[in-house]
């Protein structure tokens, strides 16, 4: 634990510190991860907000036409999405497929001496390797959370206009009426904190790897398990303080 | 007294008088029950090329992570240039690192950087050199190893051997005084063995670099070395067991110096690493 919290304070100091000693992060080496985090990971985040956006509509029309209350299926999604379901599946799917591979590119780079290289160089490895990973996911991740909830909304204009046949611009009032701008942003704040959470797990348990390819193997999963409860039990805490 | 004794003599003499770059003073590692380095004393003068060599599993590679400060032993001082490196923090040692080079067995290339920004990552992070003259640096690096033309390719794109010249390219791309290489020819043809040794006599004996290398070849260490420390294995593990100059070590009459030196199969070196006895561990401790 004492470790993870050094990891912080030391991605803190070369965030803050850092470009004063002339030492701040590669610009070139932020965006290459921006595209590796962010933009690859567009289309996954994309197709499942749409499926949740979908299937959250399907359920809540059933129900809430048999209360009375059809009308209302634009309003649950739109605040489902924006205040939980956007951050929370986003960040599930930056896990599975970034976080993972943050873990187990940093733990062979620790198994193949290329980070003890770094160190004899004269080299950080975490103003080197972790600050742009950081930088990237702290960015990208609530932008996908973004997308992710614009998505998540079409799924649900899906079912409103194909299923149920009514119409769009009714849908588009409804959920801007609906959500306010404190649900997107408290969205945004989770969807942050969630990033911070899974880079630095993920970085964390990379950078101490034990052992050769098994050892890999067993730290990105330690590190996927982590950073899932990590997400799981920050969500919950934050609900409760915003909500 | 002989002309070579004399020779000898008057060989290590001059080396004594030189600067002292590295001192190591009752050095021990263990790992766990295990004692790897045991009390091991040793210096390496200016422009010195050390043969560090012994049998595999007698700690060499050990030896040199300490000198190199990546590990802490257990006991015992480690000097570099004067500074004990033992009681240094990372922050207090990276000056004493942008200092030396470090060539590692794997070559320890960045997978994830073409051989051009391997070789230019210590000049970019650790000078204030021009980047167009990077350029040009990286180029004459890789002239030096034989690899003109290769910095846009990736290490995976490269031979085992040729990694090997990179990560020497990236170790010297400083131009450090002093170098340490943990196996600098393994995977390498006689022919790039025989350059890579000129480069290193080039280097230490006419521009006044110190090299400190682990080996296990024989021809490699006899080409280059200036003083030569054999570490023991089995009854002798962790100690030194033979020290001197090349003429000096080719002379010493020590069983386990001359098995090894010779490639012997039959001597006192122990074959088996196992603490166990063999019949009781096949049959069990029942």
């Amino acid at each position: 634990m004492n470790a993870y919290f050094r990891l912080n304070v030391e991605i803190l100091f070369w965030l803050i510190i850092g470009p004063f000693q002339r030492q701040g992060p590669k610009v070139a080496e932020v965006f290459r991860q921006i595209v590796r985090i962010g933009v690859e990971g567009l289309p996954m985040s994309a197709m499942t907000a749409l499926t949740v956006g979908l299937t959250l509509a399907m359920q809540a029309s059933r129900k809430l036409t048999e209360l009375g209350a059809g009308m209302y299926v634009p309003d649950m999604v739109s605040v489902s999405m924006m205040r939980e379901l956007g951050p929370l599946m986003t960040s599930i799917i930056i896990i599975g497929r970034s976080g993972s591979a943050v873990t187990a590119e940093l733990g062979t780079m620790r198994v193949s001496e290329e980070i003890e290289a770094l160190r004899v160089m004269a080299i950080k490895p975490v103003k080197f390797l972790v600050v742009p990973r950081f930088i990237a996911m702290m960015i990208m991740g609530p932008l996908l959370t973004v997308f992710s909830n614009y998505f998540g909304l079409v799924g649900g204009w899906i079912v409103w206009k194909l299923i149920q046949g009514k119409g769009t611009a009714i849908y588009i009032t409804r959920s801007l009426e609906s959500a306010t701008a404190g649900d997107l942003y408290s969205g945004l704040f989770k969807s942050a904190v969630f990033a911070w959470l899974v880079v630095t797990i993920s970085c964390h348990v990379g950078l101490n790897v034990k052992g050769g390819a098994e050892g890999v193997g067993r730290a990105t999963t330690r590190s996927v398990v982590l950073a899932l409860v990590a997400v799981f039990i920050s969500n919950a805490t934050l609900t409760y303080l915003f909500f | 007294m002989t002309l070579d004794s004399d020779s000898s003599k008057s060989a290590l003499h001059d080396r004594e008088s030189k600067d002292v770059v590295i001192e190591v003073k009752d050095l021990v590692v263990r790992f766990g029950d295990r004692t790897i380095l045991d009390g091991i004393n040793f210096k390496v003068h200016k422009g010195d090329t050390m043969i560090i060599m012994g049998g595999s599993g007698c700690g060499k590679s050990t030896l040199l992570r300490q000198l190199i400060g990546s590990t802490v032993p257990d006991s015992g001082e480690i000097r570099l240039y004067g500074f004990d490196i033992t009681r240094m923090s990372e922050k207090e040692l990276d000056p004493l690192r942008k200092r030396f080079g470090m060539l590692f067995q794997s070559g320890a290339l960045l997978q994830s950087l073409t051989i051009g920004e391997n070789i230019s990552l210590p000049l970019l992070e650790n000078s204030k050199v021009d980047p167009a003259i990077v350029d040009l640096i990286v180029k004459m690096k890789l002239e030096l190893v034989g690899l003109t033309g290769f910095e846009n390719l990736k290490p995976a794109e490269i031979s085992g051997g040729m990694k090997k010249r990179v990560a020497l390219a990236r170790a010297l791309a400083l131009d450090p005084d002093l170098l340490f290489s943990d196996e600098p020819t393994a995977g390498l043809d006689p022919v790039m063995t025989a350059v890579v040794d000129k480069l290193t006599c080039d280097l230490t004996r006419k521009l006044g670099m110190t090299a400190v290398v682990v080996t296990h070849d024989m021809t490699s260490a006899f080409r280059i070395g200036t003083y030569m420390i054999m570490l023991g294995s089995g009854p002798h593990q962790g100690k030194i067991i033979a020290e001197g100059t090349p003429e000096e070590i080719k002379k010493n009459p020590d069983p386990m110096l001359r098995q090894f030196i010779n490639g012997e199969a039959d001597g006192p070196i122990p074959l088996k690493l196992s603490q166990d006895d063999y019949f009781k561990h096949l049959l069990g401790s029942g």
